[in-house]
């Protein structure tokens, strides 16, 4: 077991210094600077050149990325060009939101999906069970800035039960802070619920048609039981697989989502970084989240060995 | 002990739950009154002087200010000053008398030595600073008195200093003098930065140190109340987010908003729409650098090609939002002009004459806009197609704005760009008249009108000189102006004393 969980944890921080080295280049090649952003769109082209090379940005490419790998190598991510902090404290400052907005999202995804991909499976063929596979389909395809945008229409203008934007008032507490996150939320766990709800069903109708679970119910056992207890414990893997992969996508930023509802979180702070040409944010930002995939899928394959003795093998 | 990257992560991330997780009353007390504004997104500095975008002005006009400002009809009268200056015989001499007893947020009060070292400040880092600076001899400090002394006669310089972008700002010397963009943002305005959470929230308090200048309101000018415990500056990029926020009561004003969405607002009690004035130019800026538009007759070409109205429906839709007028200057301001020949005369055979002259072959004419502001892309591809009309090849290069205000730094990479100009008091400062700006427009007949206007102190001539420069833009077709535009915003009908400027103030608004 540690021998594969090593393999795969150097499989990983290969894919992170791929990551760091494609950042650093396409951000640099793409068109656009920070100083062009920074001085607004009546700037002259002296004045621009003036600034970018106050900013280090006329350097040789190579000299900045030997700079920023120095940087790296004592933990430092370096300074973010407009938000006048270390870019560390940047992300720190957002990673509660994003945390906060992705707890939310995945348990309200996996209270809707997973009881009710249960029960598409065990009404397979019969009754309203039917109608669930083709809801999630539907659901699954609708987009989160639509859902987010129908949201607000709905329950923040027109009922006026949340706000529209924000993350609260400076004097606001967790809870307030809590409201402002609802709605986002539901918006992100409606199409992920659809996604959980699918994987549940088609791993539990499999893991049904068994013969164990055949001899479950021949032995007497009650069918909550046969169907909680014995199905959907060897169900869970691939339950795991998606939940797993759906947490690191939110805090790798649910960038659409957090820009409809103005959200001050990591998907917002890449792209306002993306657009200001920000660079040591978008590297530093990029590099953050490809080692929360890392951890997470690290996390998944150790959670994988717990629950399935095959594995661990 | 240095704490490591992923420590100090950590520790900001905690700090921040654990701060935030503490119930409201443990933390500040909320405010009584507070005029929540959405903004079109984060501001790239909270220091005026080093950038002239639209959305720092809005913000940090409230904390900085300038000697000189703007009245309801761009006229320029005192703010820090005590009174408009005297000028020598020669015109080369300003001499400007201080208001005393100005504090600053810091308590300090405003001296002869801060106005001196901010002025040098601004001439060293302000795009409208540097315009200034090669004209400015010296700035001295006298008693209560700031000179001003130039090498030649220079008629922008007062609406230099009253511009509330690229801003003249007067700091304290200290902070002056620290280097550039500031890091402590001190000012004299009547609100003071209270917190600035990236992203987030810009807070401004009550200033309650705060010395106004005197006289009735007008414009920016005359005098400023700070009538609100705070004003909150949100940044909410999405622009229907902002209409829903203005719906939903959660802010009290917004700008920027689709133009389509004026209607939400005619049938709201709650929340009006403001179409206000005056109206920016839109404009399709040419490189007369490149080997294809340098020639003359093919911009003339393409004034004769496109048709005005057409762009601007397919750009704003509503009439209301524009006006179908060729001048540089909208209609009610000193420099407008109706004499726009070739505007608004599309006629594909004149232009397709005027390219046969010019003896073109084809060559592709790289069109640059941006998918980022709505409009210019709209009116784009209607230019697009209209040009093609006429025989000329079009590309459309479609990028983001970062894109282009790169892209248009090489003559070698575009023919053609749009873009606006916000409103601005001084011609001179329109960026299409800058031979530095992309476009270069830099012709010895262009110079010698601009310099004859920028000498002449008289309003009146003045006026009569800025129809020189209008009419040989026509003529060398430099830039084709596409119309006037304005922007739609709404505002909290609990909202009292707003003027409508072009630059949203909060200073004297009050909520009912």
């Amino acid at each position: 077991m540690a021998a594969r969980l090593a393999s795969r944890l150097l499989g990983m921080l290969a894919v992170m210094a791929f990551v760091v080295t494609l950042t650093f280049v396409i951000v640099r090649v793409v068109p656009g600077d920070p100083a062009a952003a920074m001085l607004g769109n009546e700037a002259t082209a002296e004045q621009i050149a003036a600034l970018r090379a106050r900013l280090g940005l006329d350097r040789p490419l190579l000299v900045q990325f030997a700079a920023f790998l120095a940087d790296l190598a004592r933990g430092d991510l370096g300074q973010s060009i407009f938000l006048d902090r270390p870019v560390l404290v940047a992300i720190g400052e957002r990673a509660e939101l994003t945390l906060a907005l992705t707890g939310l999202a995945i348990a309200l995804a996996a209270l809707i999906g997973i009881p009710l991909g249960i029960l598409a499976a065990v009404g397979q063929g019969r009754g309203r069970a039917q109608v669930l596979p083709t809801l999630a389909m539907v659901a699954a395809s609708l987009p989160s800035f639509w859902i987010g945008l129908t949201l607000i229409k709905y329950l923040a203008v027109d009922l006026r039960w949340f706000p529209v934007s924000g993350y609260g008032p400076p004097e606001a507490g967790f809870l307030e802070r809590l409201h402002y996150l609802i709605l986002p939320a539901t918006a992100l766990a409606i199409p992920n619920s659809a996604l959980i709800l699918r994987f549940t069903r088609l791993s539990m109708l499999e893991v049904l048609q068994d013969d164990y679970i055949r001899t479950a119910h021949a032995k007497g056992l009650p069918s909550r039981t046969v169907v909680l207890r014995h199905a959907l414990c060897n169900a869970l893997t691939p339950i795991i697989t998606v939940l797993g992969l759906t947490v690191a996508t939110l805090i790798g930023g649910a960038i659409v989502t957090e820009t409809v509802f103005g959200l001050p979180g990591i998907g917002n702070l890449v792209t306002s970084a993306v657009v200001r040409r920000d660079y040591p944010v978008i590297q530093g930002a990029l590099l953050v989240i490809s080692g929360v995939y890392v951890v997470l899928n690290i996390l998944i394959d150790v959670i994988y060995m717990l629950v399935d003795p095959r594995i661990r093998a | 002990m240095r704490k490591t990257g992923l420590q100090g992560l950590l520790a900001a991330a905690v700090i921040q739950a654990i701060v935030s997780t503490a119930p409201a009353t443990a933390q500040q007390a909320a405010p009584t009154s507070v005029i929540n504004v959405a903004t079109i997104g984060e501001p790239p500095t909270l220091d005026p002087a080093t950038t002239t975008s639209d959305v720092v002005s809005i913000i940090t006009q409230h904390v900085f200010e300038t000697l000189y400002t703007f009245t309801a009809r761009w006229e320029v009268a005192p703010l820090l000053a005590a009174a408009m200056p005297t000028l020598s015989e020669d015109g080369k001499l300003y001499t400007i008398p201080l208001r005393t007893g100005v504090k600053f947020h810091n308590g300090k009060t405003m001296s002869a030595d801060d106005v001196v070292a901010s002025l040098k400040r601004w001439m060293e880092v302000s795009a409208r600073g540097k315009l200034a600076a090669p004209v400015v001899e010296s700035v001295t400090a006298s008693g209560d008195t700031v000179a001003i002394r130039l090498r030649q006669p220079f008629a922008p310089l007062l609406p230099l200093l009253a511009m509330n972008n690229g801003a003249a700002v007067i700091v304290p010397f200290e902070i002056a003098t620290a280097g550039s963009p500031i890091k402590e943002f001190i000012g004299t305005g009547p609100y003071r930065l209270i917190e600035h959470r990236p992203d987030q929230y810009i807070r401004l308090g009550r200033f309650d140190g705060y010395v106004s200048p005197k006289g009735t309101p007008d414009g920016y000018a005359g005098e400023r109340k700070a009538l609100v415990d705070e004003l909150r500056f949100a940044p909410v990029p999405n622009a229907n987010t902002r209409v829903s926020g203005m719906l939903s009561g959660q802010f009290q004003f917004a700008d920027s908003l689709p133009s389509e969405t004026i209607s939400q607002f005619e049938n709201s009690r709650e929340v009006k729409p403001l179409v206000a004035g005056p109206s920016w130019p839109f404009v399709i800026i040419n490189n007369t650098k490149s080997k294809l538009t340098g020639n003359p007759l093919v911009r003339q070409a393409m004034l004769a090609a496109l048709g005005a109205e057409d762009l601007l429906t397919a750009a704003f839709g509503n009439p209301k939002f524009f006006d179908v007028d060729g001048s540089i200057y909208s209609a009610g301001t000193i420099y407008h002009d109706s004499t726009t020949p070739g505007y608004n005369k599309p006629d594909p055979k004149k232009a397709a004459e005027l390219l046969k002259r010019a003896g073109y072959k084809g060559e592709t004419l790289r069109l640059i806009t941006s998918q980022q502001f709505d409009f210019m892309y709209k009116m784009a591809v209607v230019a697009k197609q209209q040009l093609e009309d006429a025989g000329f090849k079009v590309e459309l290069l479609v990028m983001d704005w970062a894109s282009v205000v790169r892209q248009r730094e090489d003559p070698n990479a575009w023919e053609s760009f749009t873009s606006y100009n916000t409103f601005v008091p001084e011609p001179s400062l329109l960026t299409f008249v800058n031979p530095a700006y992309a476009g270069w427009w830099d012709t010895p007949e262009k110079a010698a009108a601009l310099d004859a206007f920028n000498r002449e102190m008289d309003p009146a001539k003045r006026a009569e000189l800025w129809k020189v420069v209008q009419r040989l833009l026509y003529e060398q077709a430099s830039t084709l102006i596409v119309g006037q535009f304005r922007n739609l915003a709404a505002i909290s009908a609990k909202l009292d004393g707003y003027q409508p400027m072009p630059w949203s103030a909060f200073w004297n608004v009050s909520i009912k």
